[in-house]
């Protein structure tokens, strides 16, 4: 006989084994062609001997205005301009009993030529994703923990979120339903140890919350500032 | 007319004969039964077939398909290379590009917030004299986009197509970089300032002996006070060198004019309105686009003009506007009524209108009515009604009871520079007789500068007789554009020469020194406007081509016996330095006296005079900068009167000319964009679409259809070898004549001008450049070659005859055409406003959505076209519904008519976007394009592309021709058209990928990043406002250059030969790897507006109403509190630039702004004359337009008092042939009713499809 009986269970065979096909192809793009995938974990090198953040915002507690000082009124969150640096880190400053001299002479060969230093840019959007407002969010008391993680525990600065079109989308359609979840103090944004306990202990029992912002509502705030979080394409695409 | 047939299986059967279509302008059909006919072009008022096979494409001809049908071996070689390439560069591409972020090195520069634009107030010169006052936006120091000074009195705000598109011109990549000597010819050294600094020591050292004889400077016309200081300190050095201030493009006839007039050369100042009242109720043009040519007073002249004409209630009064001129200028489409006249008639015109005045007021010419008695000015071509009307309404008005009122000090005469010395003084006496002066018109006395008479031919002379030896060329170009009689491009190869110059230009290329300028956006200096204010240029940026010397700063170090290396004698505080360096960084340079700032702050101290005390000074000087004008520096214009006799005297010895003949061609000059050339390199100037003719990259010369029929220079309109091959009819072609002038000839293509006097050629100067740039290379004919300087303007006996060859021109004037609606642009008289603009707002059921639609003045005439939307049924929801259910009727109307949508429906909340173009003020000038363009990052494409219907500009102007004879339209009309954001949006729902989606302020966005490129929204757009990028225009020169030049040969054009188009496309650009062509230069970048998207290949893109202004807007509003967007802090890029004030943007639903009154784009859009283009589609456009008000004589044209006309019955849908689908009848079995003027049943027939559909609207209908 040609066909064996066996080959009447090909048609199934085939057919489970090509779904079966499809489905993981389907899995393989959704598991590794997405941001999640590709952006999360990012780290670049920094130049020189970098900026621990862990060091100058966690232990030394700087608040991350004291760099980033326009993040309040511009849509982009400043890189500290060299001068900043040189200012704690001038020769026979403060800092020369901290620290190793070598470990920043960049930043002193930086400014005395009057250079600027190349940081490498870890948080960024497409091209086609025009200027993510960092002003209105600041305002609207959306912590920098919600974006770029715990940066007061990074000796480097990595990527801990996708960064994805969804993912920006999931927290704009939530925030209107649970602004708890969402939102914090607008003058303690950037106190992050203190937002990551809260919101933490906001998602186990909602309303419960870090005693440090003991009093404050996001719901109240959320309708006294007349917050609208966009969700149409004409908010970041043009 | 045949009905609009799409059905590509209809089309060989249908069309007519192709014998048929050669354009013959005499035989054009004419419409029965239509007023007003509006045509774009000669094809579409002959309705040819090319015409119509045009508007059934979505795009022309080889737009959307491989334009040769390349061979399947060709493409798959062209594919592995492009694979290949691809391939290779994919491989490092797999990992995330190294993004580096650079902060500032020691302090962040005074006020800058990075990611937040500054803006600064500057001031623009003009070539010729004149200024504009502007602000500049800047990010993080680097200029990106020109807006006018809202405390400018020119600008107020608004700007023009050069102060636009000049910040573009300082990124030129072809500008001089760096200095270059060329001892002797073939000879060039690259060099340096310091190179120059010590020749420049010796050299004028020896002329300290002669006290500068042989020493001649050639400067621009100019007026700046820090300039003409540096003019008395060259003098003080040299006292007898030459100094002439040259521009080609401006006319020494309107200095020497008022000086006979007046005694001095008098700069004209118009005050159209006063305190919000109409001043000058009568207009009167000769030759003068007053309100479009570069001339310094076109701002304010627009303004108020427009002023004059926005008729908003129905009592207003409105100015009455004649124009006589011979091409259609945008003044003259301005014109209630035009009469077109051979340039060099147009003195006799004045001399007839004048005598008519003191023949109808006697007693007020005195000597000038003896002078002109002498005077014939009688002749066919200046018909004696028109004058009399003219002379009859600049002297009386009706004062509505059947007597008569005089309008002394009401109207206006104005004169343009084409006319002699002795006509201008000629209309300077006539407004000096009709009271105006002082009034309508007052007077600035020009600089000494400006009023210069043309001393280039003395120095021509003087440098062929080696009387010069040395010429400094300053910012200036005689090489290309002295006129053809002076040779001066021989005489100057004879002397050392020196040019600094910003561009590349042919002067500089042939002088011995050439050294690079800095623009006025990167230098220290002052201007003076039309209307005498001061303003500072101050620097927006360090030069790009370090060290680079401005004008003054050039003038000084020549001024300075050491090379500019003296210190000054006062000590002036050094400027703000942009960035403050480290201490260890370079020592600041030391000043010198050719330092800008110095020198400004100089003559400034100087012209305030003592009185003004250190202190007081450093005040006004820091206000100035902060302003943009010094304060207190307007002066007040002066009244002078008539030196009656001297006129006389010079209109006695006027010669009356004939008019001229086919054999005896009157030659006249005229300037568009690209003003006297120097904008050649500049390709948004290029690439907007000339006044008239909608050609661009080009300048045919102009002539009336008529009168290149006689002359035999008609174009081959067809290829009559290959009938069926249309689709290789790419370019639309001129024929090339031969003209001879003044014994001297030029080959130059010929564009055919509806509307242009007869026996009459307009040469539009500025093209043909050599040395510009590759932008501007070799564009168009040098048209110079044929000016004399006796007679710069215009020449009489010139002959024309036709050559064999064609010559591809690109022309947009059929572009983006809406297919013949009739109601697209409308126009009513002002009786019929007065009558019936207060009529009640009609209220008519809405079928589509069972609610109620109003109905204003606007959306009555013209046949009422909304009121005749067919029975249908809308497949979009309706807009206003409430939160479930349907729309109530009580609260629903049209959007923007007073629209109250139901809470918690789509459009409820705050701000819902709208704008409203009044096309009763649009001058159409522009300059909304070239704003959009600089604001948008939109692409400049070239003419190749540009033939094709590819131009990328978001807003456009459509030009129309009204009236039944091509030869005399009687009207040219314009309209302003971008994306009208429809509620019910076409585009949207046939879009597979969602990438155009509507937003919830009624915006209809583009998402670029997820467009595919189907294309199917522009085909869906009944406005054809979508722009497609077919290749990566934004970031790479197609092809290495804007012109293709190695595609778009002259074609071959024998008559009965093939056309040559297919040699053309030998290269389908389409294959090229992107790799492969080649990039925009890195410095044209700088440019970009980082706040938008530059799109790529493949993607669509329009107009958003410039949502990134709307976004910052909306975040600036909630930091600051402020609630709802208030009114006016959203511009739209076009309203910001639009002199006139047409275009207005705003909030529908603010109803609190101006005391109550509500945004001004709410008040528009509730207006009466306010309507929607092609509002029937059930479209809900947010763009309004308000109906063009024409104001006529009732002498010279009864005014039509009945708008509505006929079709006003809305119950009655049969009219047809005015929509183009007229059914040819016998399809009753389709269950159909024939009287809908939407259904074809003819082509019913063809298309099974079209069949199907009738038979499903039917039923439901």
């Amino acid at each position: 006989m040609l066909f064996g009986k066996w080959m009447n269970a090909l048609p199934t065979v085939g057919a489970i084994a090509g779904l079966g096909g499809v489905c993981t192809v389907v899995w393989g793009f959704w598991y590794w062609a997405t941001p999640k995938y590709w952006e999360v974990g990012y780290m670049p090198i920094q130049p020189s001997t970098g900026f621990n953040h862990q060091l100058h915002a966690g232990k030394l507690g700087i608040d991350c205005r004291y760099c980033h000082t326009k993040v309040e009124e511009s849509p982009e969150a400043n890189i500290p301009n060299v001068a900043t640096c040189y200012g704690c880190h001038a020769e026979n400053h403060v800092s020369s009993q901290l620290v190793a001299d070598d470990k920043i002479k960049f930043i002193r060969t930086a400014y005395e030529a009057n250079e600027s230093i190349a940081w490498r840019r870890v948080h960024k959007l497409p091209d086609y994703v025009r200027n993510f407002p960092h002003n209105a969010h600041v305002r609207a008391g959306v912590s920098c923990f919600s974006c770029h993680g715990q940066i007061t525990a990074m000796p480097e600065v990595v990527q801990r979120e996708s960064l994805s079109m969804s993912w920006c989308l999931s927290c704009h359609r939530d925030t209107p339903k649970h602004p708890e979840l969402h939102l914090v103090p607008q003058d303690k944004v950037t106190r992050l140890f203190d937002v990551e306990q809260h919101l933490a202990s906001m998602k186990e029992e909602p309303g419960r919350g870090s005693p440090v912002f003991a009093g404050f509502s996001a719901k109240a705030v959320y309708e006294s500032l007349k917050l609208n979080p966009p969700d149409n394409c004409g908010a970041c695409h043009y | 007319m045949k009905p609009l047939d799409q059905c590509p299986s209809s089309k060989k059967a249908g069309l007519p004969g192709k014998d048929e279509l050669a354009l013959i302008p005499s035989d054009l059909p004419r419409l029965e039964g239509q007023a007003t006919r509006m045509w774009r072009s000669l094809d579409e008022a002959a309705d040819t077939a090319e015409f119509r096979d045009f508007l059934h494409r979505e795009f022309p001809a080889g737009a959307s398909e491989l334009s040769e049908p390349a061979t399947r071996r060709s493409f798959l070689k062209l594919m592995g290379a492009s694979v290949a390439l691809a391939g290779a560069a994919t491989v490092p591409g797999c990992r995330r590009p190294d993004h580096k972020i650079m902060p500032y090195a020691a302090r962040v520069p005074e006020n800058t917030i990075p990611g937040k634009p500054l803006f600064f107030a500057t001031s623009m010169p003009l070539p010729g004299g004149g200024a504009e006052g502007l602000l500049v936006e800047t990010h993080e120091g680097r200029p990106t986009k020109v807006e006018g000074n809202p405390l400018h009195p020119m600008n107020q705000g608004k700007s023009s197509v050069w102060a636009q598109s000049s910040v573009l011109d300082m990124y030129d990549p072809d500008r001089l970089k760096f200095p270059i000597y060329r001892p002797k010819a073939g000879d060039e050294r690259t060099a340096s300032w310091e190179d120059f600094r010590p020749w420049a020591v010796d050299h004028f050292a020896k002329f300290d002996a002669t006290r500068g004889d042989g020493l001649a400077f050639i400067v621009e016309k100019k007026t700046s006070p820090t300039r003409d200081m540096l003019r008395e300190r060259l003098r003080t050095r040299f006292p007898k060198a030459m100094w002439v201030p040259y521009s080609p493009a401006s006319s020494d006839a309107a200095a020497a004019g008022s000086t006979i007039a007046f005694g001095a050369p008098m700069r004209e100042l118009l005050t159209l309105t006063e305190a919000g009242k109409v001043k000058a109720k009568v207009i009167v043009s000769l030759d003068r686009d007053f309100l479009d040519a570069p001339e310094a007073g076109q701002l304010r002249n627009a303004r108020e003009f427009a002023a004059t004409r926005r008729v908003i209630a129905t009592t207003d009064e409105m100015s009455r506007l004649y124009v006589v001129e011979p091409g259609f200028s945008n003044t003259g489409a301005c014109a209630d009524h035009r009469l077109r006249l051979a340039p060099s008639r147009v003195p006799a015109f004045a001399v007839a209108l004048a005598k008519k005045i003191m023949e109808k007021a006697p007693g007020t010419g005195g000597a000038l009515a003896s002078a002109l008695g002498g005077l014939a000015a009688s002749g066919t071509d200046i018909p004696e009604a028109f004058v009399d009307a003219v002379a009859e309404d600049l002297l009386f008005a009706s004062d509505g009871h059947g007597g008569k009122t005089t309008r002394t000090g009401q109207t206006v005469v104005l004169a343009g520079a084409r006319l002699p010395a002795a006509t201008q003084a000629l209309v300077h006496a006539i407004n000096g007789v009709l009271g105006n002066i002082g009034q309508t018109v007052s007077y600035v006395p020009m600089t000494q500068d400006e009023a210069a008479g043309d001393g280039i031919v003395a120095l021509a002379k003087a440098m062929a007789e080696k009387r010069v030896k040395t010429v400094v060329c300053v910012e200036c170009n005689p090489v290309y554009d002295a006129p053809a009689d002076v040779d001066f491009a021989h005489a100057y190869e004879g002397v050392t020469s020196i040019c600094l110059s910003v561009g590349s230009t042919e002067t500089a290329a042939a002088s011995m020194w050439s050294l690079n300028g800095a623009h006025y956006l990167e230098s220290w200096g002052d201007t003076e406007s039309a209307d005498g204010t001061i303003a500072p240029i101050q620097p927006m940026i360090a030069p790009l081509y370090e060290p680079s010397l401005s004008e003054i700063e050039f003038l000084a170090l020549i001024a300075d016996p050491n090379g500019g290396m003296t210190a000054p004698a006062t000590t002036t505080p050094a400027p703000p330095a942009t960035i403050r360096p480290g201490p260890n960084a370079a020592p600041p340079r030391p000043l010198r006296v050719d330092d800008g700032y110095a020198l400004v702050r100089q003559a400034w101290r100087q012209r305030l005079g003592a009185s003004v005390n250190e202190a007081e000074f450093e005040k006004r000087w820091r206000r100035a900068l902060h302003d943009g004008i010094l304060h207190g520096s307007t002066p007040k214009p002066a009244a002078p009167t008539v030196r009656s006799d001297e006129v006389a005297r010079a209109v006695a010895a006027m010669t009356i000319e004939p008019a001229p003949s086919a054999q005896a061609l009157d030659v006249a000059f005229t300037t568009t964009h690209v003003h006297d050339g120097r904008f050649a390199n500049n390709g948004w100037l290029q690439e907007l679409p000339q006044a008239a003719t909608r050609v661009v990259w080009d300048n045919p010369a102009m002539m009336s259809p008529k009168t290149a029929k006689e002359l035999g220079l008609l174009p081959d309109k067809y290829n009559k070898k290959h009938p069926d091959d249309i689709y290789t009819k790419k370019y639309p072609e001129a024929r090339v004549g031969k003209l001879d002038v003044g014994g001297r000839s030029l080959e130059i293509a010929v564009w055919l001008c509806p509307g242009m006097a007869d026996h009459t050629v307009l040469l539009p100067l500025g093209y043909g450049r050599t040395v510009c740039g590759r932008v501007g290379d070799g564009v168009g004919f040098n048209t110079y070659a044929m000016r004399s300087s006796g007679a710069p303007w215009m020449m009489r006996g010139g002959k024309a005859s036709a050559t064999t060859r064609g010559y591809a021109i690109a022309s947009t004037q059929n572009h983006w055409s809406l297919e013949g609606r009739t109601a697209i642009l409308r126009q009513v008289d002002l009786p019929a406003w007065a009558k019936h603009g207060g009529e009640p707002v009609r209220i008519e059921p809405d079928r589509l959505y069972d609610t109620r639609k109003e109905l204003p003045f606007g959306e009555r005439v013209s046949h009422g076209e909304l009121t005749h939307t067919p029975p249908n049924i809308s497949i979009y929801p309706h807009p206003f519904r409430e939160a479930e259910g349907k729309p109530s009727p009580q609260d629903e109307t049209m959007n923007g008519r007073g629209a109250k949508p139901a809470p918690g429906s789509v459009y409820s909340s705050r701000p819902q976007w709208g704008m409203s173009i009044d096309l009763s003020t649009c001058t159409g000038c522009g300059a909304c394009t070239v704003a959009c363009q600089a604001e948008n990052n939109i692409a400049i494409v070239g003419k190749k592309e540009v033939a094709k219907g590819r131009e990328m500009a978001w807003i456009r102007v459509d030009r129309y021709f009204t009236g039944d004879d091509p030869n005399e339209p009687t009207r040219m009309l314009h309209q302003p058209v971008a994306c009208v954001q429809c509620e019910n949006a076409p585009c949207e729902t046939v879009c597979p990928v969602n990438a155009t989606t509507h937003g919830p302020e009624g915006i209809n966005y583009m998402v670029y990043n997820r467009c595919i490129g189907t294309r199917y929204c522009a085909n869906n757009c009944p406005y054809k406002v979508r722009r497609f990028n077919f290749f990566d225009y934004g970031v790479t020169r197609f092809n290495g250059d804007y012109m293709g030049k190695d595609m778009v040969e002259k074609l071959p054009m024998v008559p009965g030969h093939g056309n040559g188009s297919t040699a053309h496309n030998k290269i389908n650009p389409n294959l090229i790897p992107p790799r492969l062509r080649e990039k925009l230069e890195e410095i044209s970048k700088l440019q970009k507006n980082p706040d938008v998207t530059v799109r790529s290949r493949g993607v669509m893109e329009k107009c958003t109403y410039c949502i990134q202004r709307i976004n910052e807007a909306r975040i600036e509003t909630k930091l600051q509190n402020l609630g709802d967007i208030p009114d006016g802090l959203v511009q739209s890029a076009c309203q910001q630039a639009c002199p006139s004030g047409a275009i207005v943007f705003g909030d529908l639903l603010d109803t609190e702004s101006h005391g109550g009154r509500g945004s001004r784009a709410r008040e528009m859009h509730l207006h009466q004359r306010s309507y929607m283009l092609l509002g029937y589609l059930n479209t809900r456009p947010r763009t309004t337009y308000m109906v063009h008000v024409a104001n006529p004589n009732p002498k010279l044209r009864t005014p039509i008092e009945d708008p509505f006309g006929h079709h006003d019955d809305h119950d009655s849908h049969g009219h047809e042939g005015e929509h183009g689908g007229k059914p040819s009848g016998g399809h009753s079995d389709l269950g159909v009713s024939r009287s809908s003027f939407l259904r074809d049943s003819a082509k019913a027939l063809a298309d099974r499809g079209y069949a199907v559909s009738l038979k499903v609207l039917g039923s439901l209908a």
